[in-house]
């Protein structure tokens, strides 16, 4: 490419001059200018062997300018050493010895002798571009030596050798339009378009430019030259432009050389119009079927092509002929009619302007190759074209249609504007006939060989005619319909003709591929990532559709990404998994689609994997939103109980969270809520969540415990979990029994300590939930029952405590209740006692309760304890009977009893429930065996009697008095209790005055004990009790100084003071004056002694005093004489 | 590879602003460049759309800039004309049209495609001589100053690309191909020969 250009060749010319006038070589002589460049020429020849290709370049342009141009004498001498390079390891050296080849032998036409053997080599090079440089050089040599050859008459062995030579290296380049490289094949092309032209005869009509007026061509072959045959030249011509053709119709033909073959053609057209029916009929084919593996714009690319090239081959002369069709091509093209009439030359229609040779010579060629089988077909199919049969040829077609448009069809494709004129028929007519003419189908082809066709060139367009057959083009459209295949059937041996190079593979590629021959493989160009990298690419890809998360929401796209997602994390078998979730967790709300999509799709795989599969994926996942949800300050929306209860598993870990849940105390109620739904709805798996929350009955935080408890009790209510709930709170209440409170009952960190001794703490969590299912099913009692008899004590004192509020519950008409105490199982006494007692506590007790404690007592166990809580249900009689043994309990008890009694304790006017009035039970209490029960006793309860004021008043205390007085025999502790409420309330002083005068009517002093008390009283009630004291008789007066000496003083004065008449009445008188000193104080304090303390002190008082009293009762009878009948009589009057 | 650089023809219409601004950045990147107009006349935005100013391409760019200057110095800044004009008489000193010159190049670059057409027709109607084929490739670009700079950024990637194949013809069509899906615009190629 570098030295073959005039201009070039003239810059060199100049420089190399320039280097003779710088020398000043110039002026001398030619010998010693001869020699002087032989060593010019030595020197640079060695340079150049040793220097880099670049400079050498320079150098051997340098040789060859001295050699070709300044003195083509030293070619000779210098040939074989430029030829040498040849073989050069640059390219661009070897291309510069093909320019060199090229030079010399135009230059010197003999050395073509020594050279072609040199270009034929060159042309075989393993570089393309050396042999596309040998192809251009060849084109040129080829005419050189044809001209070369033609002109001597004589032909040497030498020059025969070398023309067939060049013929081989012909044939050689011919044979390359179908080599495995684009740049080559455009060469062949090219070096083809300039074969045919010379081997076809050069007309008058021939549009040949200027510099190749002188290039030989076949109407200057002589016809009988000795070696070269004009025959034989004329049918390689023939050849080449056939073979051209075919070429040109090739389906998979790349874009360029489509160009370059258009161009090709149209530069035969205009310089051999004798090819212009071939030439058009190409073109006509073309266009109607360019090759489907164009891309879009190559398409436009050839059709722009297309257009020129028509336009170059309407402008000649020739083209009168065919101008209808070039023009009807041209309007497809998009050319306007304004335009196509400007680039047709002017037709001679005006006769005085006749052309002179051009028409003439024009006919012979052009006429036959009208007529070709195309125009026959055409010709035939015209008056077939009616709109039925149109319409039937479509509609058979669209079978055919492929199912994508073609990227040609697409860019040709222009709207049918003269639909149904003939110009258009015709037109139609034109395009079938080109195709069916290709398929080789003709109307007649009898008579198309009797009419005449039989010309050479006839024959030669039928031959050629464009078989555009694609049998494994997808995208070629069949237009010829059912014709066609039949005839692609016989037509396949001709298609396995083409050259394999041309198409290495029978898969189209993509159309841009076409001109690129290798052989495409993956593996080629792709190398498989690091594990690592692939990791890193799976997750921000991963990553970025994670956080696309708004973008894809606006194209309401979320459900794929949530799908993609889900499925992406759980392919890649949770790598992405952490991430994930995170992500969600931020802002689960919004997120839950993902959680849940995620969630089943770890499902789905587990499940897919049975039964080997592991949940560990899905487990991880629930746990982890679940986990976080608890982080979460705060939901009141629910997610976490959707979460569980959509989940379609519940994992144990899971299930630990939600018990975390249930254990937190801001979170119980959610949490149990939770657990409750699962417990009802998965009822699979029900007895598991259900155990969690037993579990939680027995927490250590109340707040848990409480609520585990209501949901449980409401649990209880369903059959389906009522025994299981009963079944876990017995055993847990039966680890009662055992010595040592079992380790289950400690939380993890607490169990550290291997026998640590019952607490309150752990009985009772024993027992909590038993004792909330108690009220809500009776019979579980006596399981209670069964174990307290087991237990150890403390064990039993803490049951004791607990059970008040569910026994309450159960109330004292629960029949299994009564059943418990009825049976009353051994070691049990304490425990029904103590729900006695609970029951009866601010409710009196039932007849049936009753019955059944008296049954109990008086059968079973004689134990009065039972009878005490019911004892207000009792009879008067038995209350009386049970006395004795009551009030030997302890003082607590019997307290307690009396309260019951006395309804002392509650106020709810329970104690006119009692059996016994208050006065009842005082005087029960003085009737009392003094051998079923000690004095000290009956006493003590007196004194409880006493100690309520508010039940005992005064006037009970006369009543009860008043009783007392009229048993016989007297009651023991009668006096006591008469100075007891006579201290209790001193205004009683009159009536205890009538009952002491009453006693002296019934004998007092026959009942030593209560005479003893009567004394005492009287003592305490001086001076009152002078009349009474002056009542008894004589020998009861004696007893009494005897006993009181102290007394006989103030008595006597008190008798002193009556009158007269008084005394005279007073048969004591004398008594008192004389039996003073009889009183001894040894026999008042023997009778001291059985009185009790309350009623003792006073009387120390007495006996503590000076001994001559017996004055002193004189005088103390003496003076009150005037009030003595008044004062009994006001006495009375107080105690009514 | 040829171990030449590429001979490139940028040509547009005026050899102003679409091929000079790619001669400029060819040539930076070390490419055996020239630029041509294929027009007529040298035409330059005047005063309004239908009054251009016009020159022929005898006119040196320092001349058209003169004569700018004279005629309207401030909206010949702000268009950046004068720009344009003063980058332009720093690369050569006249605009030059492709039709006149007979140099041989390996690549013809056209900047629209009734340049392209232009090429094609002179190339095609000169006479054949030595069949040294040189391709010519249609880039489209709008006449304006953006444009023309992105516009030479793409030749100069695909001048790049094509200087770099082992074997220009064998694979200039895929790679047009890939530059027009890259660069999302047709691309019109034709070879034709010297």
């Amino acid at each position: 490419m570098t030295s073959n250009n005039g201009e070039s060749v003239g810059a060199r010319t100049c420089v190399a001059s320039q280097f003779f006038k710088d020398d000043k070589i110039g002026t001398h002589f030619s010998y010693n200018m001869f020699s002087v460049l032989t060593h010019q020429v030595v020197d640079l020849l060695n340079q150049a062997a040793l220097i880099a290709t670049d400079s050498k370049l320079t150098v051997l342009k340098q040789v060859q300018e001295l050699i070709i141009n300044k003195d083509p004498s030293l070619l000779d001498n210098f040939l074989d050493e430029i030829i040498a390079f040849q073989t050069d390891k640059s390219m661009e050296v070897r291309k510069f010895v093909i320019g060199f080849i090229e030079e010399a032998c135009k230059r010197d036409n003999e050395l073509l002798l020594r050279l072609i053997a040199n270009l034929n080599m060159l042309l075989k090079d393993e570089s393309v571009n050396v042999v596309k440089k040998a192809i251009l050089t060849f084109t040129q040599l080829y005419k050189v030596a044809l001209q070369w050859f033609v002109r001597s008459k004589v032909m040497s062995e030498m020059q025969e050798a070398c023309w067939d030579m060049v013929t081989q290296m012909k044939e050689d380049i011919l044979a390359m339009l179908d080599i495995d490289n684009d740049g080559v094949r455009t060469h062949a092309i090219k070096f083809t378009e300039s074969l045919i032209i010379t081997l076809s005869p050069r007309t008058s009509d021939s549009d040949t430019p200027k510099r190749q007026e002188g290039d030989i061509s076949l109407d200057k072959i002589p016809k009988d030259h000795p070696y070269i045959r004009y025959d034989t030249l004329c049918e390689e011509g023939k050849s080449a432009l056939e073979q051209l053709l075919k070429f040109m119709v090739h389906p998979a033909i790349s874009s360029i050389n489509l160009t370059t073959a258009l161009g090709s053609l149209a530069t035969l057209a205009r310089q051999r119009p004798m090819f212009m029916s071939e030439v058009v009929q190409a073109y006509e084919t073309l266009h109607a079927n360019l090759p489907p593996t164009l891309a879009k714009s190559q398409v436009s690319s050839v059709r722009k092509n297309l257009k020129l090239h028509l336009l170059a081959v309407l402008k000649h002369p020739c083209s009168l002929e065919f101008q209808g069709q070039i023009s009807t091509l041209l309007l497809d093209l998009g050319m306007s009619q304004n335009e196509i009439a400007r680039n047709t030359p002017p037709i001679n229609d005006d006769d005085d302007k006749e052309e002179p040779v051009a028409p003439s010579v024009s006919k012979p060629s052009s006429v036959p190759a009208a007529q070709s089988a195309i125009d026959l077909t055409a010709e035939f199919l015209r008056p077939l074209l009616s709109p039925e049969n149109v319409a039937n040829l479509v509609l058979i077609s669209m079978v055919y249609l492929p199912d994508v448009m073609p990227a040609s069809f697409q860019a040709t494709y222009t709207p049918v504007e003269s639909a149904g004129t003939d110009a258009q028929i015709k037109h139609l007519a034109r395009l079938m006939a080109t195709q069916m003419t290709a398929a080789e189908i003709g109307p007649d082809e009898e008579a198309g060989k009797d009419e005449a066709l039989d010309d050479s060139l006839g024959e030669t367009s039928k031959d050629l005619l464009i078989k555009r057959k694609v049998p494994v083009v997808g995208q070629a459209i069949s237009v010829v319909g059912g014709g066609y295949t039949e005839k692609s059937q016989l037509e396949t041996p001709q298609v396995k003709r083409l050259p394999e190079p041309i198409l290495p593979s029978t898969q189209i590629k993509m159309p841009g591929a076409s001109g690129k021959r290798k052989v495409f493989r993956l593996a080629d160009v792709v190398q498989p990532f690091t594990d690592a990298q692939l990791e890193k690419m799976t997750n921000t890809a991963v990553k970025r559709i994670l956080h696309s998360e708004k973008a894809i929401a606006q194209s309401g796209m979320s459900h794929v990404r949530v799908k993609l997602l889900s499925r992406l994390v759980c392919q890649f078998e949770g790598i992405m998994m952490d991430d994930v979730l995170e992500f969600i967790l931020e802002d689960i709300r919004t997120r839950i689609d993902l959680a849940f999509s995620l969630l089943y799709q770890e499902y789905n795989t587990y499940l897919s994997q049975q039964p080997a599969g592991l949940l560990d994926a899905y487990d991880h996942c629930l746990f982890t939103l679940l986990a976080g949800l608890q982080e979460k300050p705060e939901q009141r929306d629910g997610l976490f109980t959707k979460l569980v209860l959509e989940a379609p598993l519940i994992t144990e870990s899971a299930l630990d969270v939600i018990r975390r849940y249930c254990e937190d105390e801001s979170r119980v109620y959610l949490g149990m809520t939770t657990l409750k739904e699962l417990i009802i709805k998965r009822p699979s798996r029900q007895f598991q969540y259900l155990h969690v929350l037993l579990d939680l009955s027995s927490h250590e935080k109340e707040k848990v415990r409480s609520n585990a408890l209501s949901f449980i009790k409401r649990m209880y209510e369903k059959d389906q979990l009522r025994d299981y709930i009963e079944k876990f709170a017995l055993n847990y209440m039966q680890l009662l029994v055992h010595p040592n409170p079992p380790s289950l009952l400690f939380s993890a960190d607490k169990d550290t300590e291997v026998a640590s001794p019952w607490t309150e703490e752990t009985v009772r969590q024993c027992l909590y939930l038993y004792l909330s299912l108690l009220p809500l099913n009776h019979r579980l009692v006596h399981e209670l029952a069964s174990v307290y008899t087991e237990a150890i004590a403390d064990i039993k004192r803490s049951v004791l405590r607990v059970i008040e509020q569910p026994i309450r519950g159960m109330g004292m008409n629960s029949p299994d209740l009564l059943l418990l105490v009825e049976n009353c199982p051994k070691g049990a006494e304490t425990l029904v006692t103590r729900c006695l007692h609970i029951l009866t506590d601010k409710v009196p007790p039932s007849p049936e309760l009753v019955e059944r404690v008296r049954d109990l007592y008086h059968k079973r166990v004689p134990d009065v304890r039972f009878l005490i809580p019911v004892i207000n249900g009792l009879e008067k009689k038995e209350v009386i009977q049970a006395l004795p043994k009551l009030i030997k309990l302890n003082p607590v008890v019997v307290k307690e009893v009396f309260n019951r009694l006395l309804g002392t304790q509650h106020s709810e006017g329970s104690s006119s429930m009692s059996p016994l009035t208050p006065g009842e039970l005082l005087v029960a209490l003085h009737n009392v065996d003094s051998t079923k029960c000690d004095m000290k006793s009956i006493i003590k309860a007196t004194n409880l009697c006493f100690g309520e004021r508010n039940v005992y008043t005064s006037e009970v205390l006369a009543v009860v008095m008043q009783q007392l007085m009229e048993h016989s025999p007297l009651p023991i502790l009668l006096m006591r209790t008469v100075i007891q409420s006579l201290t209790m309330y001193p205004r009683l002083g009159g009536f205890v005055m009538n009952i002491l005068s009453r006693l002296i009517v019934k004998q007092v002093w026959k009942y030593p004990k209560v005479w003893e008390g009567f004394v005492k009283c009287c003592q305490r009630t001086k001076p009152q009790s002078y009349s009474v004291l002056l009542q008894l008789p004589p020998a009861q007066l004696t007893s009494v100084f005897e006993r009181c000496p102290e007394m006989r003083e103030p008595l006597l004065q008190h008798v002193h003071s009556f009158t007269p008449h008084q005394v005279a009445h007073n048969l004591f008188y004398e008594l008192a004056c004389n039996s003073g000193p009889l009183v001894e104080e040894n026999s008042t304090q023997d009778s001291e002694e059985k009185m009790e303390e309350p009623v003792e002190e006073p009387m120390e008082e007495t006996s503590t005093e000076p001994a001559d009293v017996t004055d002193q009762l004189k005088d103390s009878i003496a003076e009150p004489e005037t009030d003595r009948t008044t004062e009994p009589e006001t006495g009375a009057g107080d105690a009514e | 590879m040829p171990s030449h650089p590429l001979r490139v023809a940028v040509v547009c219409s005026s050899n102003q602003n679409r091929s000079m601004e790619a001669h400029n950045i060819l040539s930076k990147r070390g490419f055996d460049v020239r630029s041509f107009g294929t027009g007529s006349h040298v035409k330059l935005p005047g005063p309004a759309p239908d009054k251009p100013n016009v020159y022929d391409f005898k006119t040196t760019y320092e001349q058209m800039y003169n004569d700018l200057v004279r005629k309207d110095k401030e909206l010949y800044t702000q268009n950046g004309i004068l720009h344009m004009l003063d980058r332009n008489k720093r690369i050569k000193s006249r605009p030059e049209r492709f039709q006149s010159c007979k140099e041989q190049f390996d690549l013809v670059i056209s900047c629209e495609e009734r340049v392209y057409d232009q090429v094609l027709e002179d190339l095609s109607s000169r006479e054949q001589e030595t069949f040294t084929p040189v391709h010519v490739i249609n880039v489209d670009i709008q006449d304006n100053h953006e444009e023309a700079t992105l516009g030479a950024f793409l030749i100069c990637e695909l001048c790049q690309c094509i200087q770099h194949t082992d074997d220009m013809e064998n694979e200039m069509d895929e790679l047009l191909q890939e530059f027009e899906d890259k660069s999302n615009r047709p691309f019109l190629h034709t070879v034709c020969f010297y």
